[in-house]
């Protein structure tokens, strides 16, 4: 009974294929939302299933399964799907292509399904594929816009080479290993990492995975997709950032073992992820566009993702995919308002490089500064002395949580700055605002963190902290964390409180600075001038 | 040795740059009818021969592969890009062996058979078969635009189409050397290339209100349907020779 649940991937194309026959246009939404809830249904059944008899659906041949990880991702794509879709029966009401778009949409989160549930490598690399053209028609349903089709191009093409790359490490791993099925190569993987030996082909394999995930979650140097995709629909923009760009992180997880294998793959993902969450976050700040922001944002998110796969925290990265998801869903669903609103009344939004910059304020002095730096470094670091004798030992044996808990605090921090709007003169609220974000940022990485890191792996979790440790001693890790803090404090505080500048002009090395960030690097300029393939077409 | 050249000269694009495209008196529709029934001729030979060619011969097809793709992206000509299509791709059947190869190019053909019945559609309402200037087939002629972007899409070598499942099938089961590797990944990309270059010129864009569209008749819907449904029927066999 409970193998019904494998039928969930086939479930979508059912749904396009009835849609095409249905003429009348009110019908459309009915069905794509009346069908989409089954699919919720069976993947809440199914996670209720694993939950309660600790046991994983296999089917159709093993090229299938429901396991731990599917238990908690189907839901989540479901749940997500619906609210898509019901956002997208008004909104693209008047679009034509109304029927398209939902048989699109079908046809993507089939490819998501089956991406979430393949027990097979071949399987997987077709889901891989398949997501990739329903990304870019679904990218380009502006069919009339040449921007949005230009763009769609380029998405294309950044994806076929993720694709030309994860077909080649499963050609490889089948060389080496003599098996597709994913089942049997993570045992043979777990059985590896007991007696670990230095095989090339092994980091090949591993690097080659991480460089297909890397291209399609958007890291630093292939990022420059997906801040382009702004012409997309709101619902397809949704969809992309909570859905789609988060297969790197699912793909890792579903390789988790082989990267035990592969410790130098799990160090570079940790280097440029997090080059790529510095990076991006910056440019999210000085781009006026609001989607193409958001954008910046996804990528900077991904960035953090991978770096907590380079941390051996690969359950962390799944629990982070699904809150960012949520969360950047709704902020795209929202940006439709806004930009309407926007439109109606010029001041809003305004430019973060005017209010930088250009906007009047009164400037308030206060010596109090380093007193307030030294407060908020130091506290902290006070914290996890305290929560160390608290908390499990092998949980600070490791890098990984140490590093984990200084980004987290730093986003908690610009959480609560820009939710409170706190100013300059109400120390003591900036003060229980850093304290309380720090306080909440432990409490959810460690224990929800922990809670879903035993669902996951169980005992398996703490060999992927081993493989992944970078060998940086702790006095190490804590002077970086440190600097971390005092630098993003430093950051923060720049960023909300500014004084007047005395002639009314920005410095010019913040402006240069300014510039380069506006200019997004010039990456995207790199990318017109040496790629034109399309442009022709 | 003399039956490789043989097929050689019937799969790869050199004789036919030589010889066909010099002759003024066959017209491109001509030339791409007589590319696919000489490759046809070469799937049917190579069924009775050994599948092992020499590395220079393949090394000659990919270096008639690569000019092929330089050459399609001088044509707006949907015969042109058929033949052309069969060129880029004749490394992959004088490279693998000899099952995935056939199977490969049987889809191929049928492939271009769907892309030929769009060019006689297009000589028959817009005067020829070039595709320049008929954009917006999706808003316009929904039919010929969806028909199109599943050969597009199959050329492009993307699942579910089974070129794509022959192509990963072949991969899975080669041998690999160093050559292998070059033509795989010249070819993926060429063929994708050249694929997705069609599609902002004809189907996506703006109608273009100077022409008057007209979307595919009964007769021709059910003939591309057939097409797709035989490209389906082999996507099966392609799937389950993967996975196999």
């Amino acid at each position: 009974m409970e193998k019904i649940i494998l039928l969930i991937p086939g479930i979508p194309l059912v749904i396009a294929f009835i849609l095409i026959f249905v003429s009348k246009k009110e019908h459309i939404p009915k069905v794509s939302i009346m069908l989409s809830s089954m699919i919720a249904l069976l993947g809440l059944y199914g996670t209720y299933y694993v939950i309660t008899t600790d046991e994983s659906i296999h089917g159709l041949g093993g090229l299938f399964v429901f396991n731990e990880l599917s238990a908690i991702l189907v839901p989540y794509v479901a749940i997500l799907g619906l609210v898509i879709r019901k956002y997208a029966t008004k909104y693209m009401w008047d679009e034509p292509g109304y029927k398209r778009f939902f048989i699109l949409l079908n046809f993507i989160f089939s490819a998501i399904y089956m991406l979430v549930m393949s027990n097979n490598l071949v399987i997987l690399a077709l889901a891989w594929q398949l997501m990739s053209v329903s990304l870019y028609l679904l990218v380009s349903f502006n069919v009339a816009s040449k921007s949005a089709v230009k763009n769609g191009s380029w998405t294309m093409l950044i994806h076929k080479g993720a694709d030309l790359l994860f077909i080649l490490a499963v050609i490889l791993t089948y060389q080496t290993f003599g098996s597709v099925d994913l089942g049997h190569l993570s045992q043979t993987w777990l059985e590896m990492s007991k007696n670990p030996t230095d095989n090339p082909t092994i980091f090949v394999i591993g690097l080659l995975f991480l460089l297909a995930a890397m291209m399609k979650s958007a890291i630093v140097p292939f990022h420059i997709w997906l801040p382009y995709t702004s012409e997309a629909p709101t619902p397809v923009s949704a969809l992309m950032h909570a859905g789609v760009v988060n297969v790197g992180g699912i793909l890792l997880n579903k390789l988790a073992f082989l990267l035990l294998l592969t410790p130098a793959v799990l160090n570079i993902a940790f280097v440029i992820g997090l080059f790529t969450a510095i990076f991006a976050s910056v440019l999210m700040l000085v781009v006026p566009d609001i989607k193409r922001s958001l954008g910046y944002s996804t990528a900077g998110q991904m960035g953090y993702m991978i770096m907590e796969v380079g941390l051996g925290a690969f359950s962390l990265a799944i629990y982070h995919l699904m809150v960012h998801g949520v969360f950047k869903a709704t902020l795209f669903l929202e940006s439709g308002g806004l930009i309407r609103y926007a439109r109606h009344d010029p001041n809003i939004p305004q430019r973060l490089s005017y209010k930088l910059f250009w906007e009047e304020k009164t400037e308030h002095k206060s010596n109090k500064t380093f007193n307030l730096i030294a407060l908020f470094t130091i506290l902290p670091i006070l914290i996890f002395i305290g929560v160390k004798m608290v908390l499990s030992e092998e949980f600070f044996e490791f890098n990984a949580a140490i590093v984990i808990l200084a980004f987290g605090w730093l986003t908690g921090t610009q959480l609560f700055l820009s939710f409170f709007k706190v100013s300059r003169s109400d120390s003591i609220k900036v003060i229980l605002a850093l304290v309380s974000s720090f306080i909440i940022i432990l409490f959810t990485y460690e224990f929800i963190g922990l809670a879903l890191e035993h669902f996951i792996y169980g005992e398996h979790a703490l060999l992927f902290y081993g493989a992944a440790t970078l060998n940086v001693t702790m006095i190490m890790s804590m002077v970086a964390l440190g600097a971390i803090m005092i630098i993003g404090w430093l950051f923060m505080y720049k960023q909300h409180f500014v004084g007047i500048p005395k002639n009314k002009m920005p410095k010019k090395t913040q402006w240069l600075f300014y510039k380069l960030l506006a200019k997004e690097a010039y990456v995207s300029d790199f990318f017109i001038k040496y790629i034109k393939i399309f442009k022709k077409g | 040795m003399l039956m490789s050249i043989i097929l050689l000269i019937l799969a790869a694009g050199v004789p036919y740059y030589l010889i066909l495209e010099k002759n003024k008196k066959l017209n491109n529709e001509k030339i791409f009818l007589i590319s696919s029934f000489l490759v046809f001729c070469a799937i049917v030979l190579s069924s009775f021969v050994d599948s092992q060619y020499s590395s220079l011969l393949v090394i000659i097809s990919l270096l008639s592969a690569i000019f092929s793709v330089y050459k399609v992206t001088k044509t707006t000509n949907f015969y042109k890009f058929g033949y052309y299509l069969l060129f880029i791709n004749a490394p992959f059947f004088m490279l693998f062996i000899r099952e995935q190869g056939l199977l490969y190019s049987l889809s191929l053909l049928i492939t271009l058979s769907g892309i030929y019945s769009i060019a006689k559609h297009y000589e028959k309402y817009y005067g020829s078969a070039n595709y320049h200037g008929i954009s917006g087939t999706t808003l316009a002629t929904p039919y010929v635009g969806g028909f199109l972007t599943v050969y597009l899409i199959t050329l492009a070598l993307y699942p579910p189409f089974p070129n794509a499942l022959f192509l990963l099938s072949s991969m899975i089961k080669e041998e690999t050397t160093l050559l292998w590797y070059i033509v795989v990944v010249v070819l993926f990309f060429g063929n994708f290339m050249v694929a997705m270059r069609v599609m902002p010129k004809t189907v996506f864009g703006t109608p273009n209100s100077n022409l008057h569209y007209v979307d595919l008749t009964s007769k021709e819907k059910i003939m591309h349907f057939v097409i797709i449904i035989a490209l389906l029927g082999l996507s099966i066999i392609g799937f389950k020779g993967t996975i196999a």
